[in-house]
This record gives structure tokens, sequence and C-alpha cells, in this order.
């Protein structure tokens, strides 16, 4: 079973690094952010999925990336308010 | 064989994320590059087995340096003219440098002794006085202390270092931007929603830290970033830079260490000795300060120096 979670992991984690073409190419700002935070979700899957495999102490891990990874799409709208604003 | 197929891709899509953020044409893009470094960093950690450096990279590389450089790259992003790349000489000689430093690296990795030199084993011989569960709490506040006690001082000096930075004119403002106030909208439903339920996690990080992964530096972390997040909303504006209360906050976790760390020479064997039997209540006294400050200069640290009028 863990085995097969492991397996379930790599494959998510897999799929979003296939996303980092777009943090490379673009072409709009938003591909660029959108793909990183494809990222942060799914390094919360692979980390659930690892913890269930025999870590549990992965969980707190998970929760935390959860909590903060919406911080660099704030930060985004957070910059462009600033730059709006002149 | 599953293993393998975890770590291959987290290894390889580690240096590709590297190379992207040096590569990167536009400076949004390189800023970018940079977060999903940190985001692969993170799980890569985990995969070491070290889930408390994956803690503290997910906590400051999603959290405090996404919106820190993000801003930065921001404010700089319209007026910077690119600098004229250097004479051809120069980059082959950086490149030939480089490439001699990863041999020697590389040559020192696979000349490592086997098994590897470690403390581990008697880090955990002697974690039973501490009473605490986690050992790398352990060597932090116990066994090795006087190096958490400097890099605590490192945190107020490094919000001199910033205050430090803003105009005379402003001295004794808010620290950071001006946000205008908006009410409605998804930031602003985000800085109502998340800070009750991230103050609850960040507590609990820094708690769970004497017995588990976690501990006063990422859990102070989060709470600077639930604290941050309504100014940026233009919810709440942030304290005066001359505010005592934030001053005594930035100070308390250093303050309340050498304090603890002084009483050891009258009630212990010497500077930073914990009495036996009060091992845990001090580190846990010394958490809680530590926890406090480290949440108020990260976010001193995040918001920058005062940038606007504080409200009356």
């Amino acid at each position: 079973m863990a085995e097969v979670l492991t397996g379930a992991a790599a494959l998510i984690i897999l799929s979003a690094l296939v996303g980092l073409v777009r943090v490379l190419r673009g072409p709009t700002r938003a591909d660029r952010l959108l793909a990183a935070q494809l990222l942060s979700t799914a390094g919360i899957g692979a980390l659930l999925l690892l913890a269930a495999a025999g870590a549990p102490e992965l969980i707190d891990v998970a929760l935390v990336l959860a909590l903060v990874g919406a911080f660099a799409s704030v930060a985004f709208v957070m910059a462009s308010r600033v730059i709006d604003r002149r | 064989m599953t293993a393998l197929l975890l770590d291959l891709p987290l290894a390889l899509g580690l240096f590709g994320a590297g190379a992207a953020t040096l590569l990167a044409r536009s400076l949004f893009g390189a800023v970018l590059g940079f977060i999903s470094t940190g985001l692969i960093a993170t799980l890569v950690w985990v995969r070491l087995e070290a889930p408390d450096v994956a803690l503290t990279e997910a906590v400051i590389g999603a959290a405090a340096t996404s919106v820190i450089i993000l801003y930065v790259a921001s404010r700089i992003g319209n007026r910077a003219t690119p600098p004229a790349p250097p004479p051809i000489a120069q980059r082959v000689l950086a490149g030939i440098l480089s490439a001699l430093l990863a041999v020697l690296l590389a040559h020192a990795l696979f000349s490592l002794p086997e098994p590897a030199p470690s403390l581990a084993a008697p880090v955990l011989d002697n974690i039973a006085p501490t009473g605490l569960g986690n050992p790398v709490t352990a060597v932090l506040m116990a066994h090795r202390a006087i190096d958490t006690l400097l890099e605590s001082a490192v945190l107020v000096f490094a919000v001199f270092a910033i205050w430090s930075m803003a105009p005379e004119r402003r001295w004794g403002r808010a620290p950071g931007p001006a946000f205008m106030a908006e009410a409605h909208g998804p930031l602003a439903f985000l800085a109502k929603v998340l800070p009750p339920i991230g103050i609850v996690i960040g507590v609990y990080i820094a708690w769970v830290g004497a017995d588990a992964p976690g501990g006063k530096f990422q859990g102070g972390a989060v709470l600077a970033a639930m604290w941050v997040l309504p100014w940026i909303a233009g919810l709440v504006a942030p304290p005066s830079i001359s505010d005592m209360r934030l001053r005594l906050a930035i100070a308390a976790g250093p303050l309340v260490f050498l304090m603890v760390g002084l009483m050891g020479f009258a009630v212990a064997e010497g500077f930073l000795a914990y009495p036996p039997g009060y091992a845990k209540t001090l580190i846990l006294l010394i958490e809680t300060a530590m926890t406090l400050s480290v949440a108020a200069a990260m976010a001193c640290m995040i918001a920058g120096p005062p940038e606007r009028r504080a409200r009356p």
C-alpha cells in the first residue's frame, strides 16, 4: 500500500513539474503565477500521500504549505496594487 | 523503485527550476522561478528526512520571500535599466571558476568517509534531561543554545538595518508601503478568513516543536504572515515603528533568552545551563517569547521600512 501511495505522490509531482514549463515560458504573468501555485497545491497533495504512506509528521508540513501557499498570489495582487497607485 | 520514481523528478525539477530562474528574461519570470525552486526544495528536504527544514523552507520560501521579492521586483521593474552584460572574458572566467568549484564540491562529496561522521547518536543519548521529544529542538535549545541565542539577536539587528533605510522625515511612521482599504474582493476575503485559522496553526506549530517537527521560528513566521495579510489588504494599520509595544515584542525573545542564560550562573552550572528538572519549563518559556519576537520581527521585515504616514 505504501508503494502505491508513494507512486501516486510521484505521479502528482511529475504532472506539476510539467507545469513548470509555464513558469519559464509564460506568456502572461498570470500563467507563470498559476504554474507556481500549481506546484504548491501538488506539493500539498504529494505530502499528504507520503504522510499516509508512513510519515505522519508530514501532515504538519502540508498544513503549513496549504496556509502560506496562497501568499505568492497575495504578493502578486499587492504588487499590482502598488503599481496601479502610481 | 517507487522511491527513485519520486526522487529523480524532484532532483531534475530542482535543477530545472534553478536554471529557469537564472535564464529567465524577465524579472517577474525569475522571481517565480525562484519561488518554484523553493517549493521543490521543500519536497526535497522532506525526501531527505528533514521535516524541520522542510517546514522552514515552506514558510520562508512560500510566504516571506515571495512577498518581499515580488514587491521589490514590481517596484524596480518599471524604472530599472538592465545592466550591460559583462565582457566575454569575464564571463568565461566566471564560468571556469564555477565549474572548478562544482568539481571540487563533487570530489569532497564523493570522498566522505563511510559512514559519515555524525553526532546524532550522542544527541539521542542525552535528550532525556531536556524533557524534549524532538532531537532538533534539543540541539537548538540545550546542546547548542549559544548559537540559537546569537541567531535570535540577528533578527533584532535585521529589523534595525531595515528601519535605518527609512528617510529622516518618515521616521516614526508605520512600516511598509501604503495600501488602500479594499472592503470587498478576494484579497479582503482572504485577509478576513485566513488569519483566525492561521494564528491557531502558527501557535500549534510553535508549541508542537518540543516533540515533533516545528518550533518558534516556523510558528513565528506563520504568525508574521497572518499579521501582514490584513496590512496588505488595508483592513488594519500596522503600528508605528516608535511604538514601544512593537519594539518590546521584537526584543522580548532575545531578552528572555539572555536572562535565562545569565540565570544559569546562579542556579545551574553556568551560562545557558538549565537547572536539572526545570529544563523543559525554561525552554518553553524561551520558545514562547521567541515565537512572539520572530512574528513581530518577520512582519516588520516583510513590510519593509516606513513609507507612509501612520494613521491617527
